[in-house]
């Protein structure tokens, strides 16, 4: 049989085949990029860093477009979709799993208030200033209440900054929970480290960082608008700082497994050299985080050069945005490849057309685009500061490239 | 408080008040009755059909009475009806389902009987390329009261 | 009116207490009066019992007549890589090697393709559900869809199952697998329907040799027991602290 050939040494023969597939890959990246827009968002929301501002609310609707799939890929490949609300109603707290259902749920409520604090004043103006469904669609998201006096502004702005302090734990709870999914696993040795929540917040915020810089730097490009570089400049050194903290966990579980050598050492040794070693140490660790950390250096020594910056920390997000998945890819189908009698390895083969298969994978990681630009359409992020810019545009261009 | 945050939390305790009251229907009524689980199914997995009706059915009732009381003499003994003869409980309850015939071939009783080199070295082994000829093995053991040459 | 309604309230509880209570003992009447089977499944109490294993690995013979049973008597698919019970042959080489295999489980046997010369020794060793007391496949779930009985015994909600598989993953034996048809997790439940019935596990029924020997450690006289008492007693991966119910006789260091 096929499966023979895919086969090294000894597995259990019930683990002939690999339960968790690319699928669930998939719903830790989604959430690690929800968690890292939430917390580049907060960087301004909570921290002030002003620089941050232009790409403050446009984080906040990634973040929602990004949360609203997360569950996806959990329902597409449980065996009973339509039992997976028993999480919600009757959770078995022992499990690390359980807490998913409230955790995801407090923390939606928490980015969709946030997210409707901050767009208040915009939604009631169009409210107001609009006539037919449209009237009635921001009517309704407004909740009928129109009130955008001064102190009431002061007010929600108040609220959201609280909000955001909430969010920021949430938020690390929300992934470094995910991390614990896989860090509590005892039977695995692959998986089992006090050290995965850590390494699965950081890659998450990592990730999101790269992704908000792709998403701004697109969607300025599409709208045909200049890219604020001081805003650049600032998401590319949080980045940089956060991939350093990033790479430090990330080798100090592989210098401590190697280390300690346990009973399991010569299967992860054969897991790291053979099974995924083009993904951990090529993508994972060199295209992930290493050439980044480079490229992010020498955008932060070179003066000036805007453009070549730009295309410098365009690339690293690219880099850091595939090598987070390749992370993932190496936790969640590294650990299986791996038997937990620890004497043999078997091989994962994406399929693409099934249930659990690599189409609907790339599916679900496209809704979320999709679920971006309608957002973006109903609840322009721009606005706010560009009001005063159209006239201005040039100007700052130039400024920028000189 | 401002208006349009009373008609948010209002929202909000809508949506929880809604999940509790669906929660409360949709839960089963067995759930948490002798832990976190579901104690129905307690009852279900005793209710699964038996198919190994046991060896003490087969002589019971004189059915197979004699040939019950040759094999509970015999060195086989050890070795149930039914791991050779197949499950039979349908046939225990309802003589007219016959059971499949017992498997008779060299290689069924060499899944025992074999040389291994894994196998406890005192237990009974043959090399089936030199014993037997390729005969059947019940040519000259009765399986239910082997005799050893 | 408060007080009056609460009153009420209580009167109304007393009232359905009571009632059940009756119930309870008419029905209790009933069933004793009826009772001539031992092993009919109304009078089973789980309380009275706690099950437990023991697998002599000196005694097996490799035949795996438990593996077959298994899944003929538990509806486990033939035709899938997937088993409650199975047999690993263990073949230390000469030179040091340790080759371990389990072809479909065992259930169509084994064959030596290895020449006795080249070993320096050859074992089996039946595997099965542990039915751990810190069971960790247990902790895992989710939603409370698999749980420990009172009677020590690991089982699978299989209409309350969501399918995530994270028990597969939480069980350190490979003990677990996912059943296609139902959608859900399974595994061995050392047949809690037979011993629920006073009958034994398929596996410890078809094992020729008596390597699988089943019992009630609450019983001090039971066959597990009286293995538990005489021979030296080794779990599998006891240092992950799940502490197994399947107690093994002779047990080798190479076994995982």
């Amino acid at each position: 049989m096929m499966v023979e050939n895919l086969i090294w040494g000894y597995v259990y023969p019930n683990e002939a085949e690999i339960q968790w597939s690319v699928l669930i890959v998939l719903y830790p990246y989604i959430t690690g990029l929800v968690a890292g827009a939430f917390i580049a968002s907060s960087l301004y929301h909570v921290f002030g860093k002003k620089e941050i501002k232009p790409v403050a609310r446009f984080a906040l609707l990634t973040a929602l477009s990004f949360l609203l799939v997360a569950t996806m890929p959990l329902l597409t490949h449980l065996g009973h979709p339509e039992r997976g609300i028993e999480i919600m109603f009757t959770p078995h707290l022992t499990s690390a799993m359980s807490g998913f259902g409230y955790i995801y749920s407090f923390y939606l409520i928490v980015v969709v208030l946030e997210i409707w604090l901050s767009f208040r004043e915009d939604i009631v103006k169009t409210a107001l200033n609009s006539q037919g469904w449209k009237k009635l669609l921001y009517s309704g998201l407004a909740l009928f209440s129109y009130d955008i006096s001064e102190k009431a502004l002061h007010e929600d702005e108040k609220l959201a900054k609280k909000l955001a302090i909430i969010g920021i734990p949430s938020a690390a709870f929300l992934h470094g929970y995910v991390g614990f999914i896989f860090g509590g696993i005892k039977a695995n040795p692959w998986w089992s480290t006090p050290l995965m929540p850590l390494i699965f917040l950081m890659s998450a915020i990592v990730s999101g960082i790269a992704l908000l810089i792709l998403l701004y730097i697109a969607s300025m490009k599409l709208r045909k608008r200049a890219i604020d570089h001081k805003c650049l400049h600032s998401l590319a050194h949080y980045l940089w700082i956060f991939l350093i903290l990033d790479v430090a966990l990330e080798l100090l579980e592989i210098v401590s497994m190697k280390y300690e050598s346990l009973e399991d050492i010569e299967i992860i040794n054969r897991l790291l050299s053979d099974k995924i070693a083009f993904t951990f140490y090529g993508v994972q660790l060199t295209l992930g985080i290493l050439i980044p950390f480079i490229l992010l250096l020498l955008v932060g020594i070179m003066k000036n050069r805007e453009t070549l910056k730009m295309i410098m920390i365009s690339v690293s997000s690219i880099f850091v945005v595939i090598g987070v998945f390749a992370m993932r890819w190496n936790v969640v189908i590294g650990g299986q490849e791996i038997s937990k009698s620890l004497s043999g390895t078997l091989t994962y083969e994406p399929v693409f057309f099934s249930q659990e298969g690599v189409l609907p994978a790339i599916i679900i990681l496209a809704i979320p685009f999709v679920i971006l630009v309608v957002v973006t359409r109903i609840l322009p992020p721009w606005k706010d500061m560009e009001e005063e810019v159209p006239e201005s545009k040039p100007k700052s261009t130039i400024k920028h490239l000189y | 408080m401002q208006p349009h945050l009373k008609r948010a939390i209002f929202l909000l305790g809508v949506v929880i008040v809604g999940f509790i009251f669906i929660r409360s229907l949709v839960v089963p009524d067995s759930y948490g009755q002798y832990g976190a689980y579901r104690g129905d199914s307690v009852y279900e997995n005793r209710n699964f059909t038996v198919e190994y009706a046991g060896s003490q059915s087969c002589g019971d009732e004189n059915c197979h009475k004699t040939l019950y009381s040759i094999w509970a003499d015999s060195r086989h003994k050890t070795v149930n009806c039914e791991t050779c003869h197949g499950p039979s409980e349908k046939h225990v309850s309802n003589v007219r389902i016959m059971p499949s015939p017992a498997n008779d071939s060299r290689e069924f009783c060499g899944k025992c009987h074999y040389k291994m080199v894994a196998r406890p070295s005192s237990f009974p082994q043959i090399d089936p390329e030199s014993h037997g000829e390729n005969l059947k093995c019940a040519y000259c053991h009765n399986p239910h009261k082997p005799w050893f040459v | 009116m408060n007080i009056s309604r609460r009153e009420f309230t209580k009167i109304g509880c007393r009232i359905v207490i009571g009632a059940a209570a009756g119930a309870t003992i008419v029905e209790s009447i009933i069933s004793n009066s009826i009772a001539a089977e031992p092993s009919s499944t109304g009078d089973y109490d789980w309380n009275e019992h706690y099950w437990g294993y023991v697998i002599d690995t000196r005694k097996c013979i490799g035949c795996g007549r438990c593996a077959n049973a298994c899944k003929l008597e538990n509806d486990v698919p033939f035709d899938e890589p997937v088993y409650r019970t199975w047999v690993e042959r263990y073949r230390v080489l000469k030179e040091g090697e340790v080759k371990i295999d389990s072809p479909n489980g065992s259930i169509d046997g084994f064959t030596d393709d290895i020449p006795a010369e080249e070993l320096k020794k050859a074992f089996y060793v039946p595997k099965i559900c542990n039915h751990c007391d810190n069971p960790p496949c247990v902790q895992v779930c989710p939603v409370g869809a698999t749980y420990a009985t009172n009677d020590g015994v690991v089982l699978v909600d299989y209409d309350y199952c969501i399918g995530c598989r994270y028990c597969i993953q939480g069980c350190p034996y490979g003990a677990r697998y996912f059943n296609k048809e139902k959608g859900t997790a399974d595994k061995c439940t050392w047949c809690y329907h037979r011993i629920t019935k006073g009958l034994l596990p398929a596996c410890v029924q078809a094992c020729p040799v008596g390597a699988r020997v089943f019992g009630d450690l609450k019983d001090p006289a039971s066959d597990v027991n009286k293995l538990l008492d005489k021979e030296r007693i080794n779990v599998l991966k006891p240092d992950l602290g799940t502490k197994p119910k399947v107690y093994y006789v002779g047990l080798d260091r190479e076994v995982r």
